[in-house]
């Protein structure tokens, strides 16, 4: 049993890859918003990379265990103590009955950090995955961000949890404030709906995230585009208007002046354009970036050299990523 | 010479004195708080969180102004003791 003493601002159970294959039921994925920390956090205690671990946004977050088990903390520096003694990131460590893990304000660059449990977080599956999907109050516990008394029941640990084990510190993520996020064009890019000067200006500017960006979305700058219709036809009256179309997942929606990249908890369909979708191996680094302050360059991929971006990610994702301490 | 310390914000965001746009700010200067009284609000992610004083103290001055973004750490108000 895991025990929340403080659930902090944002914490939430979290799967990966979460809730796939049900845009057309108007469901988007959920799960962690950094999938690199996450993963890397579930092998680091013996764990299914994908295994349901803990998302704590912004700081702030205690925990009890009730048992022996093997944990990790990946992800951006929350100054993470077991018992009141501070501990490293991205590496193992033992814990006993009793134990506690106390996460504190950031303390550098990054925004979200994550928990793994040897054994996962045993939460029920709803429709395929354990991923909190807040705005739908489904998955992680009760559909939602954790509070102080919740008690999450502990999956069976693999025989090969162990303490004493890190990422090799080469392949430890780098956290900034001013990011470059691979991005593929399209769907509805230039000539057909922004003009090719839209897109340049897209791939060159310096974005910055908005203090309101969440999960749901990351709000970017206000924009005067050129846009190369002038209505949107049939779909109303501004050109940023298409007939209700799905949205990828990562995809840069533009609803009039406003850019929104939409995040794991976003919106399955609607009916304005993007401009550019992020490719799936940099969406790990919109969870790192602190809304209000941190800065984001596209940088254009094809998808060919996203999905060997991808297949780079993948490989990381590996115990080969692991060694003794 | 009464001691002057800080209440720092646990997190990013934009920092409000006030719980709506039409209330009194939570605390003035001058004021004499105790430990655990809210004296502001950072929003960030679409939601709000009360800031607690960390110790009780008089209020000297704030270093932020309503509405202004504010790191994590940031000095938010100076207290006398």
């Amino acid at each position: 049993m895991l025990e929340v003493k403080n659930g902090g601002i944002e914490t939430t159970v979290q799967d990966y890859p979460g809730r796939i294959g049900l845009l057309d039921q108007g469901i988007f994925p959920a799960g962690p918003m950094d999938d690199l920390a996450f993963r890397l956090a579930n092998l680091l205690v013996g764990n299914d990379p994908g295994a349901a671990g803990l998302e704590v946004t912004a700081g702030g977050a205690e925990f009890v265990f009730t048992d022996a088990r093997v944990i990790a903390v990946c992800g951006a520096d929350m100054q993470p103590r077991l018992n009141g003694a501070p501990i490293e990131r991205w590496r193992s460590y033992e814990v006993a009955p009793g134990d506690s893990l106390a996460l504190g304000w950031l303390n550098g660059p990054g925004f979200r950090a994550y928990v793994a449990v040897s054994g996962g977080i045993d939460v029920p599956v709803v429709l395929g995955s354990r991923a909190t999907y807040a705005p739908g109050e489904i998955g992680g516990h009760e559909g939602r961000a954790l509070r102080a008394g919740d008690r999450l029941p502990l999956g069976t640990p693999s025989s090969a949890a162990a303490g004493g084990r890190r990422v090799k510190p080469d392949l430890v993520p780098t956290y900034g404030s001013e990011w470059v996020v691979e991005a593929v064009r399209g769907p509805q890019a230039d000539p057909d709906y922004f003009t090719p000067e839209d897109m340049d200006f897209f791939f060159s500017h310096a974005w910055t995230l908005d203090r309101n960006s969440n999960r749901t979305g990351y709000r970017l700058d206000i924009h005067r585009w050129q846009w190369a219709r002038t209505t949107g036809g049939v779909a109303g009256g501004h050109p940023s208007n298409i007939l209700d179309n799905g949205y990828p997942v990562g995809a840069v929606n533009v609803a009039g002046d406003q850019p929104i990249i939409l995040t794991v908890d976003g919106p399955t369909l609607g009916g304005f354009v993007c401009c550019a979708v992020v490719a799936q191996a940099a969406m790990w680094k919109l969870g790192q970036m602190v809304p209000g302050w941190d800065k984001i360059r596209f940088k254009e991929v094809d998808i060919a050299q996203a999905a060997d971006l991808a297949r780079q990610l993948e490989r990381v994702i590996s115990a080969d990523s692991l060694e003794r301490v | 010479m009464a001691q002057e310390r800080t209440i720092k914000s646990p997190l990013p965001g934009v920092f409000y004195r006030r719980p709506n746009p039409e209330a009194e700010p939570y605390v003035k200067e001058g004021d004499r708080i105790n430990e655990g009284d809210v004296i502001g609000l950072v929003g960030v992610m679409k939601s709000f969180h009360e800031i607690k004083a960390d110790r009780a103290g008089v209020v000297v001055r704030f270093l932020v102004d309503n509405e202004e973004p504010i790191r994590v750490g940031q000095d938010l108000v100076v207290l006398a003791e």
